[in-house]
């Protein structure tokens, strides 16, 4: 029952009583009223302060991955913009990309931890184990299905009509209403044939209020990366 | 009918008047200390409670009441990583419980003729529970009702036949159900009775 509810139903039944009492009653039942009004005045305490506060950290991955033989990983150098399930190709095959004030810090920082964690920066025609593929979105779902289209311009020989596939998993609960997301997606660097669904081993998402200045955003995005490896041991080598 | 009307107004007056004397209004301030399953989820002393009782005198040494009342049970819990099977989910969370309580009881009073009169007594009844887990951008709501018995212990204060004070401690033990565990909670009142 919310706040405001539970103090009118308390008002509306003082009212009614009005009707029926003696004024000494009134008087009573007034002071009742009034400090029950007191004491619940603040009956939804606490609650967040700071943006930052309403962030979260998601992480999946597939238990049956061999995450340690993989050594090598490949990253591009731009994070697509995922504006709905299907890819609409606006002429280059390229999609819309974040903003490089932002692309840029993601990119750096996944670089970072994924050296952190043992990892080897390789170029995507030198055959790596694994790709990450990083996007962002502020849809109000996480498009966890979306295009595979969308990365048509980068992913080595690539095939149209490929869909995702989370073995043994589901990549997460939540979804993005009011808020912004950064979907990263870790998958195998294995030729696939056409018409395959492409594995994603691991998945994290961070979420929040897209909401601030670029410097404070940028900080948060930090911090959240940082986290998605700090809340997944099996990426360390 | 009219033979009749003149006897049930007698007796609706005297009813009323009998009642006057016998019957009293207790309003507590309550702290509430949770526990068992609840001090789990929020183990935070709650200071924003009240305590709504009518109470009817059955014999000197009886009296039968029903309560009801407000309990906010709050916490912040520090950004803290939760895992289930694979998934991994981090953040701060906020953790609300709204206890509501509705108990039918009695109490035995050992107190005579003096003015002040310890008592002990014990109620069934339900407690409605609303349980709220802000979690970054969302909330995940539980409400339920559970079975309640509360014995309670406690001290009345009369500084006027029916009119005085009260503290008391109560303890609402609530039997679990399929949306929550039991939220059990002890809660101090401090009342004035009316």
């Amino acid at each position: 029952m919310g706040c405001e509810a539970f103090v009118n139903h308390i008002i509306t039944i003082k009212s009614l009583n009005h009707l029926k009492l003696n004024v000494m009653s009134i008087k009573l039942y007034k002071m009742a009223g009034i400090l029950s009004l007191v004491i619940l005045g603040a009956c939804s305490p606490g609650g967040a302060d700071y943006i930052e506060e309403l962030d979260l950290v998601f992480t999946n991955y597939s238990d049956t991955y061999n995450f340690q033989s993989k050594k090598t990983y490949a990253i591009p150098d731009s994070v697509i913009k995922i504006t709905g399930e299907h890819f609409n190709n606006p002429g280059s095959g390229r999609p819309a990309m974040v903003s490089p004030t932002y692309g840029n810090v993601i990119i750096a920082e996944l670089k970072k931890n994924m050296a952190a964690n043992g990892w080897t920066l390789v170029s995507k025609t030198s055959n790596p184990d694994v790709f990450i593929l990083p996007s962002a979105m502020t849809t109000t779902n996480i498009y966890y299905w979306y295009d595979w289209a969308y990365w048509g311009w980068y992913y080595p020989g690539y095939y149209p009509g490929w869909g995702w596939y989370y073995p043994g998993y589901y990549p997460g609960y939540i979804s993005g209403y009011r808020s912004g997301s950064v979907l990263v997606q870790l998958i195998d660097g294995a030729s696939k044939q056409p018409g395959e669904n492409i594995p994603v081993p691991w998945t994290a998402i961070f979420n929040g209020l897209a909401e601030g200045d670029s410097q404070g955003i940028n900080a948060r995005i930090v911090t959240g990366i940082a986290q998605a490896f700090t809340q997944s041991p099996y990426l360390k080598k | 009918m009219k033979k009749l009307f003149i006897p049930l107004m007698a007796m609706g007056l005297l009813s009323t008047s009998y009642a006057q004397q016998k019957s009293n209004f207790v309003m507590s301030y309550s702290i509430a200390m949770p526990a068992g399953s609840l001090s789990d989820y929020i183990s935070s002393t709650s200071f924003r409670g009240i305590s709504l009782e009518y109470i009817q005198r059955v014999t000197e040494k009886l009296d039968l009441g029903v309560e009801s009342g407000w309990n906010v049970f709050y916490e912040r819990v520090d950004n803290k990583v939760y895992t289930e099977g694979t998934a991994s989910i981090s953040g701060v969370q906020y953790r609300y419980t709204h206890a509501i309580p509705i108990i039918l009881g009695g109490k035995f009073n050992f107190g005579g003729g003096s003015k002040v009169k310890p008592y002990g007594g014990l109620g069934l009844g339900t407690i409605y529970l609303n349980r709220n887990t802000e979690f970054g951008l969302y909330i995940l709501n539980t409400d339920t009702w559970q079975f309640a018995v509360r014995p309670e212990l406690g001290i009345r204060y009369e500084y006027a036949p029916g009119r005085g004070m009260l503290f008391g401690l109560k303890y609402y033990s609530a039997s679990g159900n399929d949306d929550l565990d039991g939220q059990s909670f002890f809660s101090l009142n401090l009342g004035i009775v009316l």
